[in-house]
C-alpha cells in the first residue's frame, strides 16, 4: 500500500551551466588543470541541486581544496605503485621474455584493481558529501573488496563473451547498494541477477550476430559484411541494457522498511540525447572553430603585415626561428585547449543535463512519509576524498 | 545603530531542515534586529522554542541550479537548511545579512595544502630521481645479456619510429656496400680488447643530427650529419670509442630502466596513460642520452685508452668537441646545438688533447677513399 509518492523534478536551466562550466573551464586551462579540482566541485553542486525529489534539492557538500588534498596523497601513492613497479615489469619482461610485451600488458592490468578500488573510493566520497533533506548519504568503506570482486566479475563477463554481464551488473550493484546509507537508514538491493535477463535481449542478439559474423567471417570474408548489423544491434542493445536495468534495478531497491523507488528512463529517449547532443556539439564546436581560424588568419594578415598566402610566409614558418616557432605552438595550443574545453562544455550542456534531467524526471520515492522516522549519520572525514580516481582519471565528466 | 528605519517585515515562510532528521518543516521566518546582534528567527510548526541565527553567520549555499530559490545555511558545519522560495524575503536577507557569500576560510587549509603539497613533491622527486635510478642501476647490473639485447633491439625500433613521419619503415638505415666496409674496418681496428657480453652491432641512421648514441646490448647509433661534419675519420674513432665505453659501463641499460619507471609517473602526472608521450619522451632521452657528467668522463676515459691502444690519436676528438662548442653553426641550427654549447665540452676537448699519446704520426683508420666512401654511406 502506498501512502505517500513524491516525485521528482528537475530545475537546471542550459545557459546557468553553460555559463559555470565554461568559467571553471577556461579557469582550469589557465590554472594548468589545478582548477578542476574546483570545477568538478561546483558542476556537482549545480547539478545536485538541480534534482529535486519532492521538491527538495539534494545538497553536495566536498569543496575543491579536499579534492586537491586528495589528489596529492594519491599521487604519491601511485607515482611509487607505477615507478617501482613498472621498472620491476620491464627487468622482469626482458630478462625471462626478451620482449617488453609482458611488460606492458603486465603494468595495463596492475592498473585495473586500481582502478576498480579507486571507483568504489569515489564513490564513498560522493556520498559522504550528499545530503538530501539535511540528513548525509553514506557507504560502508569496502574498497578492496570490492576491487576483487569486480575483477572477477569482469573476468567471467569476457570469457562468456558477455553473457554474464547482467549477472555482473546486478552483484556490483547489490554489493555497493546493500552498503549504503541514507542518515541512519540502510539501502537494500532486492530481486535477483535474472530479473535483468529481459533488459538484455537485444544486448545478446547483438553479441550473437557478432560471433556469427565473426565465424562465418573466418571461412568467408563476405560474413564480416554481417558486422554492419550486428554492430549497431550491440551499441543500441548495450543503451538498452543500460537504460532498462537502470530501471528494473531501482524497482528493486528499498531503503529501510518500506521506502521504495520507481524509475521509467526510455532507451528512445536517452539514445536520442546522446545522438541529438553530440551532433549539436559538434556543429557549435565547428563553427567555432572555424570562426577562430578564421580570426587568427585576419589578425595576422591585418596586422603584422604578413601575407598568409605568399610564399615568404610558408618560408617563414619553415624557418625555424625561434619567435615563429613559439608563435605557432602558441597558436597550436590556443586551438587546441579551446576545443578542448568547448567539447567539455558543450557536452555537459547538451548530453550530461540533458541525460540527468531525464533520469530525475522519472524517478520517484513510493512511502516517502516513513523518511521523517530517519535520522543523521555522522560526517564521514575521509581525507583522501577521491584522490585516486582523480589521479586514475576516472570518470571525468562529472 | 538601533532599530532600522526599514518598515517592519511580515513574517514569511520557508522550508527547514534540522540537520538531524529527514524532516522538512513548514517554518515561519522573521528578522529580529537587534543592536548587537541582528537573527533570523525561524519559528517551528509544533510551537516549541523558536531558533534563532545570527544574520553574520547566514551563509547561502552557491552554485545552485534553482535561482528562484535561496538555500541557506549557518557559518561551519552545521547541516540544517533554510530553503527560501519567497522572492521578497530572499532579496530583504540579501540586503541585511553582510557574509551571505563569504566562503568558509579554515586557517588551517592553506598550512595544510602547503605541507602537503611539499611532501607530495619532494616525495615524487624521491621516487624519480632517486629510488627509480638506484634500483635501475642495481637492476641494469643483474640483467642477462639476452635481454639487454632484447631491450636494445626493441628501443632501437622506437627511435627509428619517431625519427621520421614514414611510420612503415621508420628512420632508413644507410647501408651503401664501400660505406659499409669502411664502418667495418674502422670496428676492427678498435675492437676492444674487453670482452662485451654480446657483439656491437653499429649502425648510421640517414639524419641530419650531428649525434651518436648507445643503446642497450651493444647497439651504437650514429647520425649521418656527424659524418658529415667530421673533418677526418679519426674524429669519428674517437667518437666511436666514447660509445663503446658507454656500452662497457652498461650506461643506456641502467637510463632504458630508469625512462621504464619515471615515464610511467610521468605519465601519471600529465594524465597520459596509453604513453604516446611517454614514450616520445623515453626515445628523446635515450637519443640525447644526458648521461651524468662522471658517466661521460668515464667514457671519455675509456676511449683514450681504446684510441692509443690501437695507435690512434685522440687529439682530434678534442677538435671534434671543440668545433661543436664553438660557434660553429654553418649547417646544424636544431636542438644538438643547443646541447653542443654545454660548458663541458670545452674540458672534454682539453683531456682529450692531454691523453693523446699517438701525436702526428699513425696509421690512418681510414684511407681518403675509404673515409669518402663512410661519409656517403647514406647515397644508394
Amino acid at each position: 500500500m502506498e501512502i505517500q509518492t513524491l516525485q521528482t523534478d528537475y530545475a537546471g536551466r542550459r545557459w546557468a551551466l553553460f555559463w559555470l562550466a565554461l568559467k571553471s573551464s577556461i579557469l582550469t586551462v589557465l590554472t594548468l588543470g589545478f582548477y578542476r579540482f574546483w570545477m568538478k566541485t561546483r558542476l556537482r553542486r549545480f547539478y545536485w541541486s538541480a534534482i529535486r525529489p519532492g521538491g527538495v534539492p539534494l545538497e553536495y557538500t566536498g569543496t575543491g581544496v579536499e579534492k586537491l588534498m586528495g589528489f596529492l596523497i594519491a599521487v604519491v601513492f601511485m607515482a611509487f605503485y607505477i615507478g617501482i613497479f613498472n621498472l620491476l615489469l620491464m627487468y622482469v619482461s626482458f630478462s625471462l621474455l626478451n620482449d617488453n610485451f609482458a611488460a606492458y600488458a603486465m603494468s595495463f592490468i596492475g592498473i585495473i584493481p586500481i582502478y576498480f578500488y579507486a571507483q568504489y573510493r569515489a564513490r564513498r566520497y560522493i556520498l559522504a558529501r550528499t545530503r538530501w533533506r539535511g540528513l548525509r548519504f553514506g557507504i560502508d568503506p569496502a574498497a578492496w573488496a570490492y576491487a576483487w570482486r569486480a575483477l572477477l566479475h569482469w573476468l567471467g563477463t569476457i570469457l562468456t563473451l558477455g553473457i554474464l554481464y547482467p549477472r555482473q551488473i546486478f552483484w556490483l550493484e547489490k554489493f555497493r547498494i546493500d552498503r549504503t546509507w541514507f542518515g541512519r537508514e540502510r539501502f537494500v538491493q532486492e530481486g535477483g541477477w535474472t530479473t535483468l535477463l529481459p533488459a538484455a535481449t537485444h544486448l545478446y542478439i547483438g553479441i550473437g550476430l557478432s560471433i556469427l559474423a565473426g565465424v562465418i567471417g573466418w571461412f568467408n570474408p563476405v560474413g564480416f559484411a554481417l558486422l554492419g548489423l550486428s554492430v549497431p544491434w550491440l551499441v543500441i542493445g548495450l543503451v538498452h541494457f543500460k537504460v532498462q536495468s537502470f530501471r528494473i534495478l531501482t524497482a528493486n531497491k528499498r531503503l529501510g522498511g518500506a521506502i521504495r523507488f520507481h524509475a521509467a528512463p526510455r532507451t528512445g529517449r536517452v539514445f536520442g540525447i546522446y545522438l541529438l547532443g553530440n551532433f549539436i556539439a559538434s556543429m557549435i564546436l565547428w563553427l567555432g572553430l572555424m570562426a577562430l581560424v578564421v580570426g587568427i588568419v585576419v589578425f595576422l594578415a591585418m596586422f603584422s603585415q604578413l601575407d598568409v598566402f605568399s610564399e615568404d610566409f610558408d618560408a617563414l614558418l619553415d624557418s625555424g626561428d625561434a619567435i615563429v616557432q613559439f608563435g605557432l605552438i602558441g597558436v597550436l595550443a590556443l586551438l587546441y585547449f579551446s576545443v578542448f574545453v568547448f567539447w567539455g562544455v558543450l557536452n555537459q550542456v547538451f548530453v550530461t543535463m540533458p541525460l540527468l534531467r531525464h533520469y530525475a524526471e522519472t524517478t520517484s520515492i513510493a512511502n516517502s512519509h516513513q523518511l521523517v522516522l530517519i535520522s543523521q549519520r555522522p560526517r564521514d572525514e575521509f581525507s583522501e576524498a577521491e584522490g585516486f580516481a582523480e589521479a586514475l582519471d576516472i570518470g571525468a565528466a562529472i | 545603530m538601533s532599530m532600522t528605519d526599514q518598515p517592519p517585515l511580515t513574517p514569511s515562510f520557508a522550508d527547514y531542515m534540522d540537520g538531524e532528521t529527514a524532516r522538512v518543516q513548514r517554518v515561519q521566518l522573521e528578522i529580529i534586529e537587534h543592536a548587537d546582534r541582528s537573527v533570523l528567527r525561524i519559528t517551528l510548526p509544533d510551537g516549541g522554542v523558536p531558533i534563532d541565527w545570527p544574520l553574520a553567520d547566514l551563509r547561502l549555499i552557491p552554485d545552485q541550479a534553482d535561482k528562484k530559490a535561496a538555500v541557506l545555511g549557518q557559518a561551519g558545519d552545521n547541516p540544517a537548511r533554510v530553503v527560501v522560495s519567497d522572492t521578497d524575503l530572499a532579496a530583504r536577507l540579501t540586503a541585511v545579512c553582510p557574509n551571505l557569500k563569504r566562503r568558509h576560510k579554515d586557517p588551517n587549509v592553506l598550512k595544510r595544502l602547503a605541507v602537503l603539497s611539499a611532501g607530495a613533491v619532494a616525495s615524487v622527486a624521491l621516487i624519480i630521481f632517486v629510488l627509480v635510478p638506484v634500483m635501475a642501476d642495481q637492476l641494469a647490473l643483474m640483467l642477462p645479456a639476452r635481454g639487454e639485447k632484447a631491450l636494445g633491439d626493441t628501443t632501437f625500433e622506437q627511435i627509428r619510429q619517431a625519427l621520421t613521419e614514414n611510420t612503415e619503415y621508420g628512420l632508413p638505415l644507410c647501408d651503401a656496400p664501400d660505406g659499409l666496409v669502411a664502418l667495418n674496418k674502422m670496428l676492427d681496428r678498435l675492437n676492444p680488447g674487453t670482452d662485451f657480453p654480446y657483439e656491437i652491432n653499429l649502425h648510421v641512421l640517414d639524419h641530419e643530427m650531428v649525434n651518436a648514441f648507445a643503446l642497450p646490448g651493444g647497439h651504437i647509433v650514429l647520425f649521418r650529419g656527424l659524418l658529415k661534419d667530421a673533418t677526418s675519420p679519426e674524429e669519428v674513432a674517437g667518437v666511436l670509442g666514447h660509445e663503446m665505453g658507454h656500452v662497457d659501463h652498461r650506461d643506456p641499460t641502467r637510463l632504458a630502466l630508469r625512462s621504464a619507471g619515471s615515464v610511467g609517473v610521468l605519465g601519471l602526472l600529465l594524465g597520459d596513460f596509453a604513453g604516446g608521450a611517454a614514450v616520445l619522451f623515453l626515445t628523446e632521452r635515450l637519443i640525447q642520452a644526458q648521461y651524468s657528467r662522471g658517466a661521460e668522463a668515464d667514457s671519455d676515459t675509456y676511449a683514450h685508452a681504446l684510441l692509443g691502444q690501437v695507435g690512434l690519436p685522440t687529439a682530434p676528438m678534442g677538435d671534434f668537441f671543440l668545433r661543436l662548442g664553438g660557434d660553429n653553426t654553418d649547417e646544424d641550427t636544431s636542438l644538438l646545438s643547443h646541447l653542443a654549447s654545454h660548458p663541458d665540452l670545452k674540458g672534454r676537448a682539453q683531456a682529450a688533447v692531454d691523453a693523446d699519446q699517438v701525436g702526428e704520426v699513425y696509421t690512418p683508420v681510414l684511407s681518403v677513399t675509404e673515409w669518402r666512401d663512410l661519409q656517403n654511406i647514406c647515397d644508394s
